[in-house]
């Protein structure tokens, strides 16, 4: 493989590419899933091909194939070139690149369990534990739709600048959809996944059967005892589920640098955020939001990006000031900065462009039993069904679905659907505590055209929200 | 691709496998993104991959190659045989359907022109038609070929085109508007049109004010509604229904829209981008009535989920999941100017960002972006901003109260199944906003 990439960036420069990029990714691995009980059939996932991206007289070309032989790379790197061209045809600006130090590197996560050595019949075993736990319960659960998935990416980075990265990701996930219907009234816990870079011992460690018989148990409990939210100005708690998507949504979006310069106009939309609000007040003292693709084991896990940079924890928001953006090499150098390793690309067919990876509210110096008895009369907010903001990221709205009352600290009978919809500025500045613990969750994060779901980690600490009004 | 269909399938049978589908596809895509009036990135994708879905005494298996020696095929097949000795039965498998069948060529869906254009030329005359300068969007050109053979009789060729657009327009930073364009032809397509409109909306939009909360009627744009609709046909697969996916179950036979409401699959639809001739079991494709004058008539099946439901195949196979083709909403006898001559409505240009907090219950919330409009008496009276649609699938549904004459084709980043759909109001939709 290491020929055909270096043929590759060889004949990218010859036909007069100033850059060229190679990127040559293969994901190996299995899914299946069970719809009420029933196994729907078994996927065996094989895909390989190289991504080559030029830039050419200040055009940005890029063409993909699936074919691994030498008449293939040709025609794509041929291909990226003419189009490269094509491309600088309408260019106010040349696109340019940072400058970097590149490294020659391989890396690995290491999998105690490693589920390409387990059969079909153990990892069918962690389905039917949580098909087991649920029907365990006597609850009606009449619609339960569970997912099994593991593949190993694998991936040669190299670029005309020196840059050489090979590594191989594990990745593994498990997945549920649970309907409880109670006294005629349905509830739904949807898309709970739980994931993980690395072996089978990650979702062993996890037990996502308990998560699951939980949520059937809230489920029921909420049909059978939730009231409506409490009306008027209330403190609101957010628990690591619903603070980690909101400084997904609110927080990374927004410090997306190819969005505030109105790359993506078009699909995920733009930033209410502009290069000059670096070092304005955002939020309260209390929040400061870290994104940090180096977490081990987490689902956004890499130490060098798609354009070979190396990672770092990249500080969003310190102490409610703005502090820094997410950056690939081409937003990097229109900022007169260096990259901090943000541009993913899902697979070898898709451009790398800026990405979270993993993205956390960090902790504070309260427990989360502080929180909560800091609260007269207010609403706990655990998880979530349903959210959205707007393409600028500024409205926002999260809909709880486990969420239980507050009263004189002390956390009472479920609550059914609290809705906080609130703007991003009014959200960050209500924060006046946050919490020593922190639980991160899995998501997948879309962005790009075409779409590239690539996996993130949302979560942090929780988070105490004063003066909030609920809708109900 | 044939050959290669046939030794997968011949290798399928002699090692024991029952039911045997492989769909080769050879594709080629390009793709133009720009943003800020200047070109992005320029792409093309090649590929050229096999599908191989197998069953053995209702145990399914599937994989894709894309490399083809003998010696590779044998171990691949291997792999999914020794597979299914450690699966269960899914009892509620029925097979695949049974062939040959006869195909006929669908008007408009391939034009071998669209392959020889300069996109860029097509990018410009877009962006030019917006009158504006900051302009974002995408062209993709498109050239699918799919070979399909199963165990059952079935050999099945589609070779078709395509060309689209997607463009968004600025005046400002709270005015924008987008349209789209997509086309199977090069004599049907118009990105100058796109660009048009897009251009016209974000022209329209002058100092947005904050949007009241409220019951609304509202008046959706094709794009609009196109992009939820797109979201619903997803629901109307029985595989959605089952898996608690959605608002449509144990609703067959019932009314779930408004009567002059009419939902259709079409997969032979001339110039649909979603058109072919067959599913992936080789059945031909057509015209399914999903929901028709508000009743909801079936869901989409494959062979196997019509026989478990003892319901006609509708042709959409996967074999594993059914899906829609093209939606295409009956249009109504309301002109455009007619859609808007209410007292009071908001004009929503386009939405994004549709999540539901219960898929069964149908309850849901999506927001709208671009230009969104106070109308009065058919009369832009202001543009407002920072709204969102909050409110159930089927309550929406059955709200239509005016469905336009001219059918518009939506395709683009949220709208992934293309949507055939005219202007649409509906009455007493919900609008909040945020309450900090």
């Amino acid at each position: 493989m290491e020929d055909l990439i270096e043929f590759a960036l060889d004949l990218a420069l010859k036909m007069g590419a100033s850059y060229a990029e190679a990127r040559y990714q293969e994901n190996d691995g299995m899914n299946f899933s069970l719809k009420n009980g029933e196994l729907q059939g078994v996927g065996v996932t094989k895909t390989s091909g190289i991504g080559v991206r030029v830039l050419l007289n200040g055009g940005m070309g890029f063409a993909s194939t699936n074919l691994l032989d030498k008449d293939a790379i040709r025609s794509a790197v041929e291909s990226a070139v003419h189009l490269a061209k094509s491309a600088s045809r309408v260019r106010k600006e040349p696109v340019e690149f940072s400058e970097e130090e590149f490294h020659v590197v391989k890396y690995e996560v290491g999998m105690k369990k490693d589920f390409r050595n387990a059969g079909f019949e153990e990892k069918m075993e962690y389905l039917k534990r949580i098909e087991e736990e649920v029907l365990g319960t006597g609850i009606q659960v009449p619609m339960r739709y569970l997912a099994y998935s593991d593949w190993v990416e694998h991936r040669i980075f190299a670029n005309s600048e020196g840059a050489y990265v090979e590594s191989k990701i594990p990745r593994v996930d498990v997945m549920y959809n649970l309907v409880v219907v109670e006294d005629g009234q349905m509830e739904q816990a949807p898309f709970v996944s739980t994931a993980f870079t690395g072996g089978l011992e990650r979702i062993e460690e996890a037990k996502p059967w308990e998560r699951a018989r939980k949520d059937v148990e809230v489920l029921k409990d909420l049909i059978t005892r939730g009231k409506k939210p409490p009306e008027g100005t209330v403190d609101v708690v957010i628990a690591p589920e619903v603070s980690g998507i909101a400084v997904h949504e609110s927080v990374g979006h927004p410090y997306e640098s190819d969005r505030i310069f109105g790359r993506e106009a078009a699909q995920a939309g733009e930033s209410f955020v502009k290069p000059d609000m670096l070092g304005e007040r955002i939020g309260s003292d209390a929040v400061t939001v870290i994104e940090d693709p180096t977490l081990p084991g987490s689902w956004g896990f890499y130490l060098y990006d798609d354009e070979g940079v190396k990672a770092r924890p990249r500080y969003l928001i310190r102490d409610g000031i703005i502090t820094e953006f997410l950056l690939n090499r081409e937003y990097a150098k229109k900022l007169g900065t260096k990259s901090n390793a943000a541009a993913r690309a899902v697979n070898y067919d898709r451009e790398p462009i800026v990405r979270m990876a993993n993205t956390y509210l960090a902790p504070g110096d309260h427990s989360f039993e502080e929180l909560v008895e800091g609260v007269k009369h207010g609403v706990l907010i655990k998880s979530f069904n349903e959210w959205n903001i707007d393409d600028r990221r500024f409205q926002q709205r999260y809909i709880g679905r486990e969420a239980y009352l507050i009263e004189n600290g002390e956390i009472k009978n479920p609550v059914r659907r609290p809705i906080l919809e609130i703007t991003t500025r009014a959200l960050w500045s209500s924060v006046d505590a946050v919490s020593k613990e922190m639980e991160f969750y899995p998501g997948t994060c879309g962005k790009g055209e075409p779409m590239q779901g690539v996996p993130v980690w949302m979560g942090g600490a929780y988070a105490r929200l004063r003066d909030i009004t609920l809708r109900r | 691709m044939f050959d290669i269909n046939k030794k997968i399938l011949d290798s399928a049978r002699r090692m024991g496998f029952g039911d045997v589908v492989v769909i080769s596809h050879d594709d080629e895509r390009k793709q133009i993104r720009f943003a800020n009036g200047e070109i992005t990135i320029a792409k093309n994708w090649y590929a050229r991959r096999t599908e191989i879905f197998v069953e053995r005494d209702k145990r399914l298996a599937g994989t894709e190659i894309t490399s083809y020696e003998d010696s590779h095929i044998e171990s691949v097949l291997r792999n999914l045989y020794r597979l299914t000795e450690s699966m269960e039965k899914r009892e509620d498998y029925y097979g695949i359907a049974e062939g040959p069948f006869e195909y006929v060529d669908i008007e408009d869906t391939y034009d071998s022109r669209v392959l020889e254009v300069d996109p860029v030329d097509h990018v410009e005359a877009a962006i030019n038609a917006t009158g504006l300068e900051r302009v974002a969007g995408v062209l993709y050109v498109d050239h699918p070929r799919t070979y399909l053979s199963t165990s059952n009789g079935v050999e099945a060729e589609d070779e078709g085109t395509g060309i689209e657009i997607s463009i968004r327009a600025f005046k400002d930073d709270l005015a924008s508007g987008h349209a789209t364009w997509s086309s199977r032809t090069l004599s049907r397509f118009k990105p100058e049109k796109a660009g048009e409109k897009a251009g016209m909306i974000a022209n329209m939009v002058e100092n947005p004010k904050l949007g009241d909360e409220g019951k609304f009627d509202v008046i959706f744009d094709p794009l609009a509604i196109g992009n939820l609709l797109s979201m619903v046909g997803m629901f109307t697969s029985v595989m959605a229904v089952e898996a608690g996916f959605s608002f449509l179950l144990n609703k067959l036979g019932k009314k779930v829209a408004s009567d002059n409401f009419t939902l259709r699959d079409i997969g032979n639809l001339p110039n649909g981008y979603g058109t072919r001739k067959f599913d992936d079991e080789g059945v031909p494709t057509g015209n399914t009535a999903i929901i028709e004058n508000g009743v909801l008539r079936t869901y989409l099946f494959n062979h196997s989920y019509a026989k478990k439901y003892n319901m006609e195949n509708t042709a959409n196979a996967g074999v594993l999941m059914p899906h829609p083709w093209n939606l295409y909403v009956e249009p109504g006898d309301f002109k455009e100017v007619e859609i808007f001559d209410v007292p009071r409505a908001i004009y929503v240009t386009n939405i994004w960002y549709t999540r539901f907090q219960n898929y069964v219950a149908g309850d849901f919330s999506t927001i709208p972006r671009d230009g969104i409009f106070l109308v009065e008496h058919g009369e832009i009276k202001g543009a407002i901003k920072n709204i969102r649609i909050s409110d159930n699938i089927q309550r929406l549904l059955s709200s239509v109260d005016a469905i336009g004459s001219d059918v518009h084709q939506i395709h683009w980043w949220e709208c992934e199944i293309p949507v055939h759909v005219p202007y649409i109001r509906v009455r007493d939709v919900g609008i909040t906003r945020a309450t900090k």
